[in-house]
């Protein structure tokens, strides 16, 4: 388990963070998703044995969201 | 081939229809309420059914657009999932022959929301019943209200600004409730399409909006439960249709509509939170509000004959006459000379409005005054060019006594 930080700059409502963090339920792999509207950012705890970054940068792609991982 | 596509619940049409109507019955009360004493009655600002009617009234026309602004995500958690539903219901038969058809909202919208809207009522009903409650063991003093209304005005102010991306510090006016809330609402609302839009529309109670809290601070000032918890319910009764007309066609139309909406919203929401700021300086007596600003540059309207005949009685009693009408209070400023104490009578004539609860902040002097009849105030000397500040309970009709 790692966890990883991505910036998402396209956020502009609190629900915004509850729509990211229900990808935590859609993809295996992924054990917990904080996401914060303020900070724009989300912190993502997953099994990189079982799911890659590219992997959740699509799927915030796919919820509208644009996800860049913090280095 | 169209057998699966269900009927819309109500046509858009006449739900504009209907919220022209709304608004054009509220702008008629209001302008009715402006007139004179005799015009309407039940504008009335402190009977019973005066407060239910103001409530009703300020829930159609601000609190509306105010409530859709915080509480927008919500409604439109619970709109995401029944359209998402809707999408792949709809999409998935189409899929084999290599067709991709648009999610067809319009079959379910409306009912997503009248759930939402009901469940927000019956909860905002029994908030009200418990801020009656409390507020039967606390009196709110002008001063305190004057700091809720700056709060609740800074608070609106803010959440505009965020609105308009002004900059990223006010993203912090955004509540963000705790994770395990949000985990649990997201996670309830993959249950029944039933529950999850009554579910959200309860738990809007902890998210209220500025208009709202300010209701709810007017609901806690009645000290009672019963009309506490009408209040609420005329209140958020009044900001349902303008929410669902909103939140309908937002759905309805896209994107494109609601970045619009959203534009308008957050302009509403700044101007209500400026005025609400106003309202709170008045209520401290600020010389720094609008109305008191203003007041220097712009003339005081002239009184009336049977105005200056009752003014001149109160002077030969060696007193001063203000009428609180339904409108405000005449003359706005009054001139008395400095370093002498004075009576001030204040007259009302069938004032039902808020006008009544009379407030002079700097003596921290308060009355509920009767809706007709005299009241003797026995304002202490004061020295040359002090500027007294009086207002209304709420901080909208506002005057000054000038001591020259």
């Amino acid at each position: 388990m790692i966890k990883k930080t991505f910036n998402v700059p396209d956020m502009h409502c609190s629900n915004c963070s509850m729509t990211l963090e229900s990808i935590e339920d859609e993809l295996a792999g992924i054990k917990e998703i904080n996401a914060s509207y303020h900070k724009q950012q989300m912190l993502v705890e997953f099994d990189e044995t079982k799911i890659s970054e590219e992997q959740i940068i699509a799927a915030a792609r796919r919820k509208g969201y644009t996800a860049v991982a913090v280095l | 081939m169209k057998s699966n596509q269900k009927k819309p619940a109500l046509d858009p049409v006449i739900l504009i229809a209907l919220g022209i109507g709304f608004v054009t019955v509220a702008v008629v009360l209001f302008a009715l309420q402006n007139q004179g004493p005799q015009t309407l009655a039940i504008g009335a600002g402190s009977g019973f059914s005066g407060r239910i009617m103001v409530a009703f009234v300020t829930g159609l026309t601000t609190g509306g657009l105010s409530c859709l602004a915080v509480q927008g995500g919500l409604l439109a958690s619970s709109l995401a999932h029944q359209i998402e539903q809707d999408y792949l219901e709809q999409s998935t038969p189409h899929k084999r022959h290599g067709k991709k058809i648009q999610p067809s909202a319009r079959t379910s919208s409306a009912l997503p929301i009248l759930l939402f809207l009901l469940a927000k009522l019956v909860a905002y009903t029994l908030l009200g019943v418990l801020l009656g409650w409390l507020g039967s063991f606390l009196t709110l003093s002008p001063l305190t209200r004057a700091i809720l209304m700056l709060a609740i005005g800074i608070f609106m102010v803010g959440n505009a600004l965020r609105m308009f991306n002004v900059h990223p510090i006010f993203r912090y006016f955004s509540v963000e409730p705790p994770k395990f809330i949000t985990r649990y609402i997201r996670r309830t609302s993959k249950g029944t399409d039933t529950f999850t839009p009554l579910f959200l529309g309860a738990l809007t109670v902890f998210i209220p909006c500025g208009v709202t809290q300010a209701i709810m601070a007017a609901a806690l000032a009645t000290g009672s439960p019963i009309t506490g918890a009408a209040m609420m319910f005329a209140f958020i009764l009044g900001t349902s249709p303008v929410f669902f007309i909103v939140a309908y066609l937002t759905t309805e139309l896209g994107s494109r509509l609601e970045k619009f909406f959203m534009r308008f919203v957050a302009v509403t929401v700044l101007i209500l939170g400026l005025v609400t700021l106003d309202g709170g300086l008045n209520l401290m007596g600020s010389p720094l509000s609008f109305q008191n600003l203003s007041r220097s540059l712009i003339p005081a309207p002239s009184i009336t004959s049977a105005q200056a005949s009752s003014a001149q009685v109160a002077a030969s009693e060696g007193g001063l006459a203000l009428h609180v009408n339904n409108n405000g209070y005449f003359p706005q400023t009054l001139r008395v000379t400095a370093n002498q104490a004075i009576k001030l009578s204040l007259i009302t004539n069938k004032t039902y409005s808020c006008a009544r609860d009379f407030v002079i902040p700097a003596l921290n002097f308060y009355q509920l005054l009767p809706d007709t009849g005299a009241v003797q105030v026995d304002i202490p000397a004061q020295p040359a060019g002090t500027r007294m500040f009086f207002t209304c309970s709420m901080g909208m009709y506002t005057g000054m006594i000038v001591f020259e």
